[in-house]
């Protein structure tokens, strides 16, 4: 017990150290802030003026997606990138989605888009595909 | 004699390939414990508040039980622990399982992110029989040179 509670209080310093180190980097309170996130009937209402982008795995994409996404997942990336750049501009929203509300693939992309990719205006579907579906109905 | 070294060979390369494990999963986790935060969180069993501070500590846990199990100081602390982590990984994923839920574990960070389920829970079942294991080994080491 002494032996786990030294440990445990070792590992300690590094990790605040390191949360110190990311203070500004991460959000601590919510997982996505309210302003990146948007629901299906919003993103619906942007209408032509939105790029949807599709976070699923390939197979998924294949099976369905919302009219005219665009594929970018993580395990193609750098060979989707391209493709997506090709199709956004400037002026229009980007709207990333996964399977459902649990995913975490378009917190993921939507993350990168930003960082790497340097984009603005990236949001992502509240509830994903699971979502879509239901308002497609 | 020759055998019991043998034995002592084998324990020792069984210590080792988990702290190895263990180390791995934490260095990966620590230098993106954004994204790990998430993965905690995707499970929807802690508020995010508390994922992203466990994203923070946790890998390095992991790393300091591993270094632990490779030193052989503090060695029943590391396993304990070590083992706690897992037994608590597994009641989760299985857990989220049963609720539906399209998780990606994040044990071993973007490396794992396409795992099935299976593979996850074969792997825990792997490593959580080695931690047990050795932690018996050596507890029962413990007893009998105490007995002496």
């Amino acid at each position: 017990m002494r032996q786990a509670l030294v440990l445990a209080a070792l590992a300690l310093l590094p990790g605040i150290g390191q949360a110190i180190y990311f203070r500004d980097k991460v959000s601590w309170q919510s997982p996505i802030p309210a302003s990146e996130m948007v629901t299906v009937a919003q993103a619906r209402a942007w209408d032509g003026n939105a790029i949807w982008v599709d976070a699923r795995p390939d197979a998924e994409f294949e099976r369905d997606h919302v009219p005219d996404a665009v594929p970018l997942n993580e395990d193609r990336w750098n060979e989707l990138l391209p493709q997506f750049l090709a199709t956004w501009s400037p002026e229009k929203r980007v709207v990333v989605y996964c399977s459902s509300q649990s995913c975490n693939a378009s917190r993921e992309v939507a993350r990168r888009l930003r960082e790497e990719a340097q984009l603005k205006n990236v949001f992502v579907l509240q509830g994903g595909w699971e979502e879509w579906l239901k308002w497609r109905k | 004699m020759a055998q019991m070294a043998k034995v002592k060979f084998v324990w020792r390369i069984v210590g080792l390939v988990v702290a190895g494990v263990f180390i791995y999963a934490g260095v990966v986790k620590a230098f993106d414990p954004i994204r790990f935060a998430s993965d905690i969180d995707n499970y929807k069993i802690l508020p995010w508040a508390m994922s992203v501070r466990l994203a923070f500590y946790l890998p390095w846990l992991e790393i300091f039980c591993g270094i632990a199990l490779i030193a052989r100081r503090l060695y029943v602390g590391g396993l304990s622990l070590l083992t706690a982590l897992v037994l608590i990984f597994l009641v989760a994923t299985i857990a989220a399982k049963v609720r539906g839920l399209d998780i990606t574990c994040g044990c071993f960070g973007h490396a794992s992110q396409n795992w099935s389920f299976s593979g996850h829970l074969a792997l825990d079942l792997v490593i959580l029989a080695a931690l047990l294991a050795l932690y018996f080994k050596v507890t029962s080491e413990n007893r009998l040179q105490n007995a002496v």
